[in-house]
């Protein structure tokens, strides 16, 4: 654990003792800033304009016009952005030979994955923490967003961005070149990301692939050909499915279990890839 | 302290290293002698356990490297062929880190790092970025990293290269003052360094051991001849031949750069430098100068890189 913190904590530092910290939040909190505030903006014109009429009443919530959107965009900046933040995280210390000297030092590659997951993952915790200025700027105005549904929606933003970075984690640990490593990152996670628009045409069910898989055998054995077709499942892996419903504020375990199960399953295979020279001899 | 058996690395059908068997007492200075490519650095990486070994075993302090990698890990400090540091960082917290790593204790990590920093002669620039330090104080950051926890083993890849020459002398002397309580390996392709700092030499050539001697008993082949250089100011055609009835005299070559230079080689029990001058002086040959060739520890390295010597591995 100690060794863990260690990794950790020089990984924080040396994202904050470069120009790289500030620049990714800075472009981060610029970009998220001005659609809170384009959103806010409508939203009080909004208020102003249809605030007396008992049809409109309903729809307006602040948390459903601002601070939902908000997350959408949210997800969308750390697609772009986890990349450059997780391409150097193995590549560079490959590059410079530094790597030679972790792997070299008593400790295990778990807690070198571990630790600089970690670390990076400080770097998000300073993003998405500067951010809370926009839910408290709403409070200073007269109306107030509820607050549970928005700590939520925090939450399934942040669990994304861990996710993209795992992604990135593993794929940096495979090449010593940082442009491809975050190339292959980028690529990876807007896969994941565009999963639904392939789902939709994946019209075959699961039970009829395996039945095409499996020559006819399939049918032979009485095994049935309905239930969920392959689009169904595709969707069940699309990274902003699952952000769906912690925007809306909903906390369900399934999107939990999705986002923490790529984490861990990234890790693994980064762990995997990193010790593959030893098994491979 | 080190024992090696049959270590092998192959990359592809290509082997780096052929089944090398050595081992290194405590407090012994060991050096790897080698052309470039001749698998010193895939050795030493295998015995910090960075590179996984094809074939065979190394130990270190009692620990097997692959099977108990971070017992033995604990013990080693390792100076890589280029000196892995982080650019970034500053000196001071880089060797706090890297002495993190290595599990020196809290209350012990200021006077580890102030005494490596001190060892190092890094005091003037303990406070700068290791990235803008010039080559000579970035090896040095990467040898105080590596002596940090006093380690039993010290591995130390090319540690001389790219410094100057009051630098090498002393990192030589450092080196030097780890004998006896630690023990060293370092790798070199520079023949003065193993002579000067080394108790003990293993020649590596082709991934394979050519030679493991002790200095004395290396320098001490080819001592069965002996061989006398001449240079004469006048020269005939029967110089030659006269020069060869003295007796004791094998052999004589004329030497192909200078006139009138010669190398004799003599029988290994006489000396038969008198004879020779007393016949210069009576045939009126004017002799210039006269010394003793000793084998140099380059020839001997040469003679076995090409195979002439029996190597006694």
């Amino acid at each position: 654990m100690k060794n863990i913190l260690v990794i950790a904590w020089r990984e924080t530092r040396t994202y904050f003792t470069s120009p790289l910290a500030y620049v990714v939040i800075g472009v981060f909190v610029g970009l998220s800033g001005y659609i809170f505030w384009t959103h806010l903006v409508l939203y009080s014109e909004f208020c102003l304009r249809y605030g007396g009429s008992p049809y409109f009443q309903n729809q307006l919530n602040v948390n459903d016009r601002v601070i939902r959107p908000l997350f959408g965009s949210m997800g969308v900046i750390f697609l772009l952005m986890t990349p450059v933040v997780s391409m150097r995280l193995f590549a560079e210390e490959k590059k410079s030979g530094t790597a030679e000297l972790l792997f070299t030092c008593p400790v295990t590659t778990a807690q070198v994955i571990v630790g600089k997951f970690l670390g990076a993952a400080s770097l998000f915790v300073v993003m998405i923490g500067v951010t809370i200025a926009y839910p408290v700027l709403i409070l200073a105005s007269n109306t107030s967003p509820e607050m549970k549904p928005t700590l939520v929606g925090y939450l399934g933003v942040f669990l994304m961005a861990l996710s993209f970075l795992s992604l990135g984690l593993l794929i940096s640990a495979m090449t010593e070149n940082q442009i491809i490593a975050a190339v292959g990152a980028f690529g990876a996670s807007l896969a994941f990301w565009i999963l639904p628009w392939i789902a939709e045409s994946a019209t075959i069910t699961l039970a009829g692939a395996m039945n095409w898989l499996t020559f006819g055998l399939w049918e032979k054995l009485h095994l049935g050909l309905g239930g969920p077709t392959l689009g169904d499942f595709l969707t069940k892996l699309s990274f902003i499915n699952h952000l769906e419903d912690f925007r809306k504020g909903l906390f369900d375990t399934e999107h939990l279990v999705f986002y923490v199960s790529v984490v861990f399953f990234s890790l693994f295979l980064t762990q995997r890839v990193l010790d593959s020279p030893r098994w491979r001899g | 302290m080190i024992e090696v058996a049959g270590l092998t690395k192959m990359y592809g059908q290509r082997a780096a290293v052929g089944g090398i068997s050595f081992s290194v007492s405590k407090g012994e200075i060991a050096g790897f002698l080698g052309p470039n490519g001749a698998g010193k650095t895939t050795t030493m990486r295998m015995l910090t356990g960075y590179v996984t070994p094809t074939s065979g075993t190394a130990r270190v302090a009692g620990f097997d490297v692959q099977d108990a990698p971070i017992e033995a890990k604990r013990r080693i400090g390792y100076l890589p062929e280029h000196p892995p540091l982080y650019r970034e960082m500053v000196v001071r917290p880089f060797l706090r880190f890297v002495a993190a790593l290595r599990g020196v204790p809290r209350k012990e990590m200021d006077g580890r790092v102030d005494r490596a920093v001190e060892r190092c002669g890094l005091g003037p620039v303990a406070g700068r970025l290791i990235g803008n330090l010039s080559k000579g104080y970035q090896q040095r950051v990467g040898l105080a990293q590596a002596i940090l926890h006093e380690p039993d083993v010290l591995i130390l890849d090319e540690p001389t290269v790219g410094l100057d020459p009051s630098q090498i002398r002393e990192i030589r002397q450092l080196i030097k003052s780890f004998a006896g309580e630690h023990t060293v390996i370092l790798s070199t392709h520079i023949l003065a360094e193993v002579t000067m700092t080394c108790n003990r030499v293993l020649i590596i050539n082709e991934g394979r051991i050519a030679a493991d001697e002790t200095m004395e008993t290396m320098a001490a082949r080819g001592g069965s001849t002996r061989r006398v250089a001449l240079r004469l100011a006048r020269v005939a055609d029967a110089t030659e031949g006269q020069i060869r009835t003295i007796p004791g005299v094998l052999d004589v070559k004329r030497e192909d750069g200078q006139d009138g230079s010669f190398v004799v080689e003599t029988e290994g029990a006489r000396d038969v430098r008198e004879q020779i001058a007393e016949r210069a002086v009576t045939q009126g040959w004017g002799l210039l100068e006269m010394r003793p060739v000793t084998r140099s520890l380059e020839d001997i390295f040469i003679g076995i890189i090409k195979g002439e010597v029996e190597g006694a591995a």
